[in-house]
């Protein structure tokens, strides 16, 4: 294994190379720029094939066109131009075309703050296209180091799923540098749980079962097999078809798919001090959840009990994790408020649910410390606290 | 040399979806033939091609018509599509993609230019049939001046991309493509002869093919829906290049050959990789 002291995007890089990532193509956007750029350096190297595409909605297509011919393929970008990957995405959905897409979230809407961190896309990236009837995977590492280790789980979840997955960084992820440790071979991945899946080619002419089965190879051009994929509604051969019996057992395989195989992405999770019923469960994910974790840490030695749940795998949201009544409070990148919104969905009915939202900027520990104490004393949160309306 | 469709069709074609659900009197099926035709005068077989689609009449109706691998794009995209693909694939293997007007000139117009930018090998047949007309009968960019049509009730007067000494080839050309042609759906084995060309072109090949719409596009601006009128009233307007006059909105033949003038894209980039990777330098 070999150390370096070098940003998420370094990490990104390097993660995507070991699971067999020969293709990138991508536009150049603040904080996401630098992915690309290390893509350049890296990827020739490797024999694989670095591109810059006209926009984003071009680049995304572009690496659709790349998997379609068998190779594994990887965009990157933050939110202005996540919003420009709505068209592929649906595409490469309803087609289960597998990529992996990085999303390095800043401070929005429109084009906001570019060099500071923001979680302006908790619902884009379940909502990434339009229409509707399909789930999304998506997985928010909080350091470099993870998101190396989540970018190679991504691949191997496009893999098996045949989907695109979105890893949901944030600008501090990738552009802040960390001592990241970079296994060399299959037994040093293995050693750290990184799980990768070969690419397949299938054969044919079933290429959409209508069932919720993984491991299906994705349909390849230039195999000769006759495989065929568009944007209409498939029937199981690939042809166009417009009738609703068939899209309906079409979205029912995007939709259970996913749902029957949460299995495969559902221990992506960290839990702290939650064994012992805690009377607040402060839930985050991302960069906050380190703040939050050091927060919780110093609550704790207060006296305070107080847990932390930090979210990884953010969609299909784990409502398990919220059976419990208690006190909740989302710490987010945001001041409208999102996951604080799943969590008031997912949580029993009469539990309270409160938020903190900072962006561009972190939460600090006093700030953080003076929520827990009020909310632990059922004080009413003065500036920053807010209460959703029943759900 | 003759041709029986039948024998093209069996050879080629997925007897599923031929004959397509395509209007009565469409004149896609003509520019659909040629394409067939030139692909077996030039000896290919199905497992040579991959056939892309777009959406609209001409993606809708050719979609899946091919007998090996086949793929529709979003609206568009076909081209950045096929980019990424063309560097996937074997350089022998061809991409041939049959798409509209408005999937080229309207909403893809940026991935084509870029497509020829970077003289990616792929053949894009251009099947104009005068605007919108899946959506009912729209103009489109290449909707001649003063037509009639369901959002031009009072002709269409904007500028566009055939009107007013513009022509779209301008654009493609000066975007580095390296073959271009254009023919309507009247001019038989001059325009097979054309498409040959385009597919054997190891570089970014386009064809524009205007053909006649009875349903929609006649129908408003001809007040007819009679086959006759229409594939006149496009014949009439159509000359070769060389005796094209100021009547002319088609001028046909090869637009632009340069053929072997650059790179191709995959092959530029692979052999751009395989030194990089080989030396640490290009």
């Amino acid at each position: 294994m070999k150390r370096f002291l070098e940003t998420g995007n370094f990490a990104i890089t390097e993660g995507a190379i070991l699971a067999g990532c020969r293709f990138f193509c991508g536009y150049p956007i603040t904080p996401a720029t630098e992915l690309a750029e290390a893509m350049s350096k890296r990827l020739p190297q490797e024999g694989g094939v670095y591109l810059q595409a006209e926009d984003e909605c071009g680049a995304m297509h572009v690496c659709i066109g790349a998997s379609l011919g068998g190779m594994k393929a990887m965009t990157a970008t933050s939110g202005p131009g996540y919003i420009l990957y709505a068209d592929p995405f649906g595409w490469a959905l309803g087609c289960e075309m597998p990529l992996v897409v990085v999303n390095s979230g800043r401070v929005g809407p429109v084009s906001g703050i570019t060099g500071a961190p923001g979680q302006g896309e908790f619902y884009l990236t379940r909502y990434p296209t339009q229409g509707g009837n399909f789930e999304c995977i998506t997985l928010a590492p909080n350091s470099a180091q993870e998101a190396m280790a989540m970018v190679v789980e991504a691949f191997y979840l496009a893999e098996r799923f045949r989907m695109p997955i979105t890893v949901l960084g944030d600008q501090l992820i990738t552009d802040g540098f960390e001592d990241i440790t970079v296994p060399e071979n299959e037994d040093e991945m293995k050693e750290m749980g990184f799980r990768t899946w070969p690419r397949g080619s299938c054969a044919g002419p079933n290429f959409y079962p209508f069932s919720d089965d993984l491991d299906i190879p994705p349909v390849q051009m230039g195999s000769g097999a006759g495989g065929l994929c568009s944007d209409w509604t498939p029937t199981e051969e690939g042809y166009d078809i417009e009738e609703v019996e068939a899209h309906h057992k079409h979205a029912y395989r995007l939709i259970y798919k996913v749902r029957n195989h949460r299995d495969l992405f559902n221990h992506l999770y960290e839990k702290k001090y939650m064994d012992d019923d805690p009377d607040l469960v402060v839930v985050s994910y991302g960069t906050p959840s380190r703040v939050v974790n050091t927060a919780v840490d110093k609550a704790r030695s207060l006296g305070m009990k107080v847990g932390a749940l930090r979210l990884i795998n953010l969609w299909p949201f784990p409502d398990e994790h919220f059976s419990r009544k208690t006190k909740y409070l989302s710490v987010e990148l945001n001041w409208d408020g999102e996951l604080v919104r799943e969590v008031q969905r997912a949580a029993p009915k009469d539990s309270e649910v409160h938020f903190l939202g900072t962006c561009g900027d972190l939460p600090t520990i006093p700030d953080l410390l003076e929520t827990f104490e009020k909310l632990l004393k059922n004080q009413p949160l003065e500036r920053k606290g807010w209460v959703l309306e029943a759900w | 040399m003759q041709y029986s469709s039948a024998t093209l069709i069996d050879k080629y074609l997925r007897t599923r979806k031929i004959p397509s659900t395509a209007c009565s009197g469409c004149g896609l099926g003509i520019n659909h033939k040629v394409v067939i035709q030139a692909i077996d005068e030039l000896g290919l077989e199905p497992n040579d091609i991959i056939w892309g689609t777009s959406i609209g009449c001409a993606g809708r109706q050719t979609f899946a018509t091919w007998k090996g691998d086949g793929f529709a794009g979003t609206h568009g995209r076909v081209y950045a599509i096929a980019r990424g693909l063309r560097i996937a694939l074997p350089p022998d293997k061809k991409i041939i993609c049959t798409v509209g007007d408005g999937d080229a000139f309207g909403i893809g117009l940026m991935h084509l230019i870029h497509s020829a930018r970077s003289n990616c090998d792929m053949t894009v047949i251009v099947n104009d049939n005068l605007g919108y007309q899946s959506t009912g009968g729209q103009f489109g960019f290449t909707t001649p001046q003063g037509a009639k049509t369901d959002s031009s009730p009072y002709g269409m007067f904007e500028h566009n991309l055939m009107s007013e000494g513009m022509d779209v080839m301008h654009i493609l050309k000066g975007a580095g493509a390296t073959f271009l042609a254009r023919h309507v759906a009247m001019d038989g084995q001059r325009a097979v002869e054309s498409v040959k060309r385009a597919i054997e072109n190891p570089g970014f090949s386009l064809v524009h093919m205007p053909y006649p719409c009875p349903t929609n596009f006649a129908s408003r601006e001809l007040g007819s829906r009679n086959q006759v009128n229409i594939y006149r009233w496009i014949k009439e307007r159509a000359k070769p290049l060389e005796e094209a006059d100021e009547n002319t909105v088609w001028a046909t033949g090869v637009w632009h050959d340069a053929t072997g003038s650059r790179p191709e894209f995959s092959e530029h980039v692979w052999a751009s990789v395989n030194k990089i990777r080989k030396t640490g330098a290009l």
